[in-house]
């Protein structure tokens, strides 16, 4: 029932809100079928970002991507911890990591959502910040990756979304916008430095 | 429920005149699909793909258009508010407007609505005067309330002229379908949008075909290179046949038809330009790449921005 209601969600309302009102092209995501896990990294400069990544998915696999959110920020009330969890899909973290319980640890989270079997949607800028600007990428998706070195990351590029709902403003004001995607990627390094690095540039290769 | 009957009401074409042009569209059509497929038989080696897709696009956008307009009355006035949002949106996108102006946009968006259901009412006094003068004044408002005044000036005029072209000049195409009908001509308000928008269409199209022809002499190469004096007077030459040719879509006497076809492709000529000239300064090629083949929205309505009050106001005068 769940899995049918986030297929209409985002591959029919949201998909179809996103490219007929606020104007966002969508690079195909056909190929994200082939690969059984992957981590989705992308630039993040607005609440339109998580939406527009999920449209983008096939339809077969939109339930298993699980999009990760700070916990401070979607679980401030249980009602919207509950809403971002049912129709979201959200993994919510904290922010700070937490070796002594492993279950509040946010890195133990993904990775044992990476071994329930979901796929993960990262935005490693971890907040959304000025509109088109990139921020420094934050290491936590590097040690993921160095935890389960078999996951490819898959890099996606947004322009246009900080315009179209900036991050001061609740207001959506359609604006041209776009997603495009990289290739799945293995990681080539054992260093988180050096992990980081390589998505950085991939990430810029999409500008 | 005379109401929903109202809405939907599906006026299917029971006018022989427009019949004839829809058909004489398709007809072109196949012909040019026909020509290029044959052509790519013989010689493979032409490069036949970009003339296929703008073929194969313009296959899409008289179906989308004739199925919109002709169809339903109140689906056209839909159908074309849709284009104006979209060819705002287009434009206004890759033009740099400040962070600030993010409100005065937003209004400018809901103007858009607001245009077109008074051009579907047809409550002429106020559609005229709705973007010029209503909007003219209170988007600036919007923007003074803000409080940046760093660039003001060139977000109020940017704004005020993206949404004249995109959304006044195209919403004269809806309002030839509230004008009021004349005893006597039985192509009405869809009669003269078909044959504004296939004038149009055709004077673009003539016009890229004698300049690739027998284009020499250039008339604005700083602005547009592919533009040539060959290609504008055998273009407007043209346009001006097949305005007389189709007259019968038009309340219009020979003379009269045959000077505002004149005058719908010259200044068909002036949109493509002016929007060129904006490219330029942008630094782009084309505005988008939503139809394969002529890039944006934009690039393919932007002489329609410029026939379209011309086309309405020459016949508005002669007459109504």
């Amino acid at each position: 029932m769940r899995k049918i209601i986030l297929q209409l969600l985002y591959c029919v309302i949201v998909r179809l809100f996103l490219r007929i009102f606020v104007g966002v092209k969508f690079d195909k995501a056909k190929f994200l079928l082939e690969e059984k896990q992957f981590i989705i990294v992308a630039n993040h400069n607005s609440h339109l970002d998580t939406l527009t990544i999920m449209a983008s998915l096939p339809r077969q696999i939109v339930h298993k991507v699980r999009p990760v959110a700070a916990a401070d920020h979607f679980g401030k009330t249980k009602f919207k911890e509950k809403l971002t969890n049912y129709f979201i899909n959200a993994l919510l973290i904290q922010r700070k990591r937490d070796k002594d319980h492993p279950e509040n640890d946010p890195i133990y989270r993904m990775v044992h959502a990476l071994d329930e079997g979901y796929s993960l949607l990262l935005f490693p800028e971890g907040t959304r910040g000025e509109p088109e600007v990139q921020q420094r990428l934050k290491p936590g998706v590097s040690y993921v990756l160095l935890q389960r070195p078999q996951v490819k990351y898959v890099p996606a590029y947004m322009k246009g979304m900080g315009k179209a709902m900036p991050k001061d403003d609740n207001l959506i004001v359609p604006f041209t916008s776009s997603l495009t995607y990289g290739q799945a990627t293995l990681i080539q390094s054992n260093d988180s430095t050096e992990i980081l690095q390589q998505i950085e540039q991939d990430l810029n290769r999409l500008k | 429920m005379y109401a929903l009957q109202k809405i939907f009401r599906l006026d299917f074409i029971d006018n022989n005149d427009i019949l004839f042009v829809i058909l004489l569209i398709f007809g072109i059509l196949i012909f040019a699909s026909t020509l290029f497929f044959i052509v790519g038989l013989i010689k493979p080696h032409a490069k036949l793909g970009e003339l296929k897709a703008r073929t194969n696009s313009w296959w899409v956008m008289a179906s989308l258009f004739i199925g919109a307009t002709i169809l339903n009355h109140t689906l056209a006035y839909i159908a074309i508010g849709l284009l104006s949002f979209v060819a705002f949106r287009e434009l206004y996108s890759v033009l740099d407007f400040r962070a600030s102006d993010r409100r005065a946009i937003f209004w400018a968006f809901v103007a858009i609505p607001i245009q077109y259901y008074l051009a579907y009412i047809g409550w002429y006094g106020a559609y005229i005067i709705f973007i010029p003068v209503a909007m003219f004044l209170f988007l600036p408002l919007r923007l003074v309330l803000k409080g940046n005044t760093e660039g003001i000036i060139q977000s109020m005029s940017t704004l005020q002229w993206v949404l004249m072209l995109t959304v006044f000049g195209i919403s004269h195409m809806a309002y030839l379908l509230s004008l009021p009908e004349i005893p006597g001509f039985s192509a009405g308000g869809r009669g003269l949008l078909l044959f504004l928008v296939f004038l149009t269409e055709i004077n673009d199209v003539m016009q890229f075909t004698w300049g690739k022809l027998f284009g020499k002499h250039k008339i604005i190469p700083k602005v547009s290179p592919n533009k040539t004096w060959e290609g504008f007077i055998g273009g407007v030459f043209s346009t001006t046949v097949f305005g007389y040719f189709l007259a019968f879509l038009t309340p219009l006497s020979t003379y009269q038809v045959l000077l505002v076809s004149f005058a719908l492709a010259v200044s068909g000529f002036v949109g493509d330009i002016v929007m060129s000239s904006v490219k330029r300064d942008i630094g782009v090629k084309d505005m988008g790449s939503s139809i394969p083949g002529h890039g944006g929205i934009l690039d393919r309505i932007d002489s329609l921005s410029y026939t379209a009050p011309v086309f309405f106001h020459l016949v508005y005068y002669i007459a109504y």
